[in-house]
């Protein structure tokens, strides 16, 4: 308790430091992630830290999914009330600073603040999403990347020792795990828009592929050899391997069908891991993504932004209650709530956290990962962007005849338009 | 003076929540821009050209034609028989009232997620008794060929009891002696609903076909919840088209251009209901 | 039409209630018909079960429409731990009786007006209102945060009602039930000097109960279903709704699905209603006859 005390202490005198003397009202909308069961835990933090000082009063606003709270925020911001914090899918965070609607952390930060080595304590996998055009836009709060979860009583019961490491050995044990007439899958993943998107690029970083360009994101990657390994993976784990059921899963199907043994194997986020530590009523374990070319996986979460139209009162209450949510205590608690990793990575400095680590081995494994991983697509448009070869492998995991070639080709395409305006408005603006 | 008073009250709010906002989209869909403040390049109907060339806009027509089609014939006729059936009052029509109407009090979210288990594949309620009879792994919402007829039965089992409600009332209305007058010349129970029943009921069939229509139309929740238009568009609506074409895309003057489509499409269908609300009511008086 | 029918009445009234007893086939039609009610209610039933269930997440048999376990309130326990559900409730029922109550008086006035006077521009007027019959809210949630943000309204509950209270739907409803009352009734009371005031008041709106009714059902189911408007309007947890609330603890945005608390919690939200409608039905369904007009 006392670091919390110390470090409490510090903020409100950084906060005093500034002037501030009302408590300044500010608002932050947030999400409810994998359970609903976050989002109280959520209030409770933002009470905590209301009654932790007197200068900030910070309205918790719940926002429903991602989607929803993207549209409010903006919604709001266009509106002329600009959120102070939300908390925002964390490939949003380019595309709003493209747009011009979010800060950048160096105007909300006090000045003389040094950002880099700010930067610096989180991994290096999640630096990437915060930044745009070099500068930083948002601060990595909860994170995550594609796991492989597998059911250990099926994997002793049809004789297979270990987690696949390779696409070969993930498509074996896939059919050995198979039993006829939907009775068991060997592997589900979610296809729905957004998480299919999110295991399309993994299956292609596995293969060796960046899915998109990470230094200038007008270029997409849909219709190279590692894209195409990606759905043709898919493609035949459903129809060729008949190891997963075709047409689309979504992601609540995937859990459920996890929880009651009806598939042996599933990718989800490492994100859910509580959600599976707290309901899975047999052993089961976690293992990286499989590798076709190379051990490699894109991070997903969400992370703190600040949109612009705030006075520059709000914006001091908003850093001051951001550093609050990202201090080692309040992210790593979060963290071991929720199963995200910690994207701060000094907070497994803490004795709690290596105590947690130790005991649940799972969670290491998560973030063991971290070190095969890289950016999440983030571009102009990115929802439709990715929705490009999403609706393209929902396409091919229903459509038994469509090629991959042409699903690719398509999806490229699709992309192209999308991204055409930024293409001429930056690469071709000379 | 008098009359214009009397709709004041109504205009007032009619011009700030929707002629103003509507003026302004008709006219941000001239514009090509990523929000509304920020329209810049003037392009006429450029918007309207880039629709037609959209497959994902001309899907989600017709697959809102569909949806319209499919679910307010069934809700309504499912409906009108429920309120055939449950037509005098005793204890067990009650409780069957009471328990047809019940969907209708679910908010439509929480109806949505709880037909994405009634619908999961393998564990849901639908596969397991399936199952039973040996139908094996139907992916309702994940199969492009049924995603759209899931979300309809959805709607249907949501709506038909609300209209039973209107239709019940209706009949509560009629004068039992024309039936009665039916019955004594011999007409059998279709013959008498048919001949005597429906056409008496013309009002009430406009009436709850106009509440059918907009309630089709106008809900967007359950696609958000169940598919969000997938798998591969074969659940977009237009109103989730314009929803995600404004809110996700950011694509103003496509969102703009497509919610001028929708509002004329919408606006054509609803004259055309409300001229056969107002034409039965003529006759009926 | 009616004349005819009244013509025959006084001969057929004993004969609909013998006939009925008679035939053998009513009571099979009515066993089909309760298995029809049984296949209805199948998912609200598998709610019940799902609700008082321990398990929640998946398990084989959890579609089972057979008690098969002992009961536990468990679900509802965390459904009501989780919530601020007098608030909640409070709130939807503020929103919608504030949403009603507004709109009664605006169509009321707009329906007489389109009903029973004659003036300049009627037509065109008429048909400026049935523009926005069918406008749905989210396409012009933008403008109308924007409109709302202006008027002071933004994070109020009048804010969610406010773009409701001049319905189309509800002014064309008034206007055909007024239209339906023979006119002999306010002549009388025109001759005895009564104002337009007291016609629409004393005569009129009495008068009019069915069509009041039925607006009034479809414009409660509306606004107690609504979701994504009062998501975007409303921010602080004070004013929150029943809607998003349910949402904020029941339904997660990545992957989990926890059926047993979202069945609760539906349950918890729908009960009031469910109640009401059990208790009214016949009051309701009656009341559309009761005044003699259909």
């Amino acid at each position: 308790m006392s670091f919390i005390k110390t470090f409490v202490g510090a903020v409100a005198l950084t906060a005093f430091a500034g002037g501030a003397t009302a408590a300044e009202r500010i608002e932050f909308m947030f999400p409810a992630p994998v359970q609903g069961k976050l989002s109280r835990e959520m209030q409770r933090i933002v009470k905590e830290y209301n009654a932790s000082q007197d200068t900030v009063e910070v309205i918790g606003v719940f926002t429903g999914s991602y989607d929803d709270t993207k549209i409010k925020a903006q919604a709001a911001t266009e509106a002329g009330k600009p959120p102070a914090v939300v908390l925002m899918g964390a490939n949003f965070a380019a595309e709003l600073a493209m747009s011009d609607l979010i800060e950048p952390i160096s105007a909300v930060a006090p000045e003389g603040t040094n950002l880099d080595a700010f930067l610096n304590e989180f991994w290096p996998a999640v630096r990437a999403n915060a930044k745009f055009d070099g500068q930083l836009y948002s601060i990595p709060f909860q994170n995550s990347t594609p796991i492989l979860y597998y059911n250990k009583e099926h994997f002793a019961e049809a004789g297979i020792s270990k987690a696949p490491e390779t696409w070969a050995e993930w498509i074996k044990a896939a059919k050995k795990l198979t039993k006829a007439d939907g009775e068991r899958w060997g592997l589900m993943m979610p296809s729905n828009y957004d998480y299919n998107g999110w295991l399309v690029q993994a299956l292609a970083m596995s293969s060796g592929g960046s899915f998109y360009n990470t230094s200038y994101p007008g270029e997409i990657y849909y219709d190279h050899a590692s894209t195409k390994a990606a759905l043709k993976f898919w493609r035949d784990m459903a129809h060729t391997h008949k190891a997963m059921p075709t047409g689309v899963t979504d992601s609540k199907a995937v859990s459920t069908a996890f929880f009651s043994g009806k598939s042996s194997m599933i990718v989800l986020s490492t994100g859910a891991l509580s959600f599976v530590r707290n309901n899975a009523k047999f052993d089961y374990d976690v293992a990286f993504i499989p590798r076709n070319v190379r051990n490699s996986v894109p991070i997903g979460g969400a992370s703190l932004v600040s949109f612009k139209g705030t006075t520059p009162e709000q914006k001091a209450a908003a850093w001051d209650f951001m550093s609050y949510l990202v201090s080692k205590e309040v992210i790593g608690g979060w963290s071991r709530f929720t199963g995200y990793f910690s994207p701060r990575k000094t907070a497994y400095d803490l004795p709690v956290m290596q105590e947690f680590v130790k005991n649940n081995p799972d969670a290491l494994t998560a973030v063991e990962q971290l070190k095969y991983a890289g950016p999440w697509i983030a571009t102009y448009n990115t929802v439709a962007v990715r929705k490009a070869v999403e609706d393209e492998m929902q396409a091919l995991l229903s459509d038994e005849k469509l090629t991959i070639d042409e699903a690719a080709a398509r999806a490229q395409k699709n992309a192209n338009e999308v991204l055409k305006p930024y293409v001429e408005s930056t690469a071709l603006r000379f | 003076m008098a009359p214009y008073l009397l709709l004041l009250p109504a205009l007032i709010f009619l011009a700030t929540f929707t002629y103003w906002p509507m003026a302004q989209v008709v006219f941000a869909s001239a514009f090509e821009g990523r929000t509304i403040g920020s329209a810049t390049t003037y392009v006429a109907f450029g918007n309207y050209l880039r629709l037609l060339d959209d497959e994902d806009f001309l899907g989600a027509l017709w697959n809102t034609i569909l949806f319209i089609t499919w679910t307010v014939i069934p809700s309504m006729a499912l409906g009108f028989l429920f309120a055939l059936a449950l037509r005098r009052s005793g204890w067990l029509s009650n409780i069957h009232r009471a328990l047809l109407f019940f969907p209708t009090l679910l908010p439509l979210v929480a109806a949505a997620s709880l037909f994405i288990f009634i619908f999961l594949p393998g564990v849901g309620l639908l596969d397991y008794y399936l199952a039973k009879i040996g139908v094996h792994g139907i992916n309702w919402l994940g199969d492009p060929d049924l995603a759209l007829w899931s979300i309809m039965l959805l709607t249907i089992w949501k709506n038909a009891g609300y209209y039973m409600l209107f239709f019940l009332a209706g009949l509560q209305s009629l004068p039992e002696d024309a039936e009665d007058a039916a019955l004594i010349e011999g007409a059998s129970w279709w013959q008498r609903q048919y001949f005597v029943v429906i056409p008496m009921l013309g009002p009430t069939f406009a009436f709850v076909s106009v509440i059918a229509i907009i309630t089709a139309v106008v809900q967007v929740d359950h696609v958000i919840v169940m598919t969000k238009g997938g798998p591969n568009n074969a659940t977009n609506l237009l109103l989730f088209y314009v929803y995600q074409q404004a809110h996700e895309f950011y694509d103003i003057g496509k969102a703009t251009a497509a919610t001028v489509v929708t509002l004329a499409f919408l606006l054509a269908l609803s004259a055309l209901s409300l001229r056969t609300m107002e034409r039965r009511v003529h006759y009926e008086s | 039409m009616k004349a005819e029918v009244a013509a025959t009445e006084a001969a057929a009234a004993p004969v609909s209630t013998a006939k009925a007893t008679l035939r053998p086939w009513p009571a099979l039609a009515a066993a089909l018909f309760a298995a029809v009610v049984f296949l209805w209610s199948a998912p609200i039933l598998w709610m019940l079960l799902a609700s008082t269930r321990p398990e929640s997440f998946g398990s084989l048999d959890m579609a089972r429409l057979l008690p098969d376990t002992i009961p536990t309130t468990d679900q509802f326990n965390y459904a009501i731990q989780d919530g601020d559900w007098i608030i909640w409730f409070l709130n939807s029922f503020i929103l919608v009786t504030g949403t009603l109550i507004v709109q009664l008086v605006t169509i009321s006035l707009a329906g007489y007006a389109f009903a029973r006077m004659e003036f300049r521009g009627k037509e065109i007027l008429f048909y400026v209102f049935l523009f926005q019959l069918m406008l749905a809210p989210p396409v012009l949630i933008v403008p109308n945060l924007t409109t709302l943000v202006h008027l002071g309204l933004y994070d109020t509950l009048i804010g969610v009602m406010a773009p409701y209270w001049g319905s189309a739907f509800g002014t064309f409803l008034m206007r055909q039930t007024f239209r339906s009352i023979p006119r002999d009734f306010e002549e009388a009371a025109v001759i005895d000097g009564a104002s337009w005031r007291q016609i629409l008041w004393l005569v009129l709106l009495p008068l009019a109960r069915p069509g009041i009714i039925a607006f009034s059902i479809v414009s409660v189911v509306f606004h107690w279903n609504e979701y994504l408007w009062p998501l975007m309007v409303l921010n602080s947890p004070e004013n929150m709704v029943l809607t998003v609330g349910l949402v904020s603890f029941a339904l997660g945005a990545e992957g989990a699905s926890d059926w047993g608390l979202i069945a609760a919690g539906t349950l918890l939200v729908v009960a009031p209603l469910a109640v009401a409608f059990v208790a009214f039905q016949r009051q309701f369904v009656n009341s559309f006859m009761s005044t003699g007009i259909k």
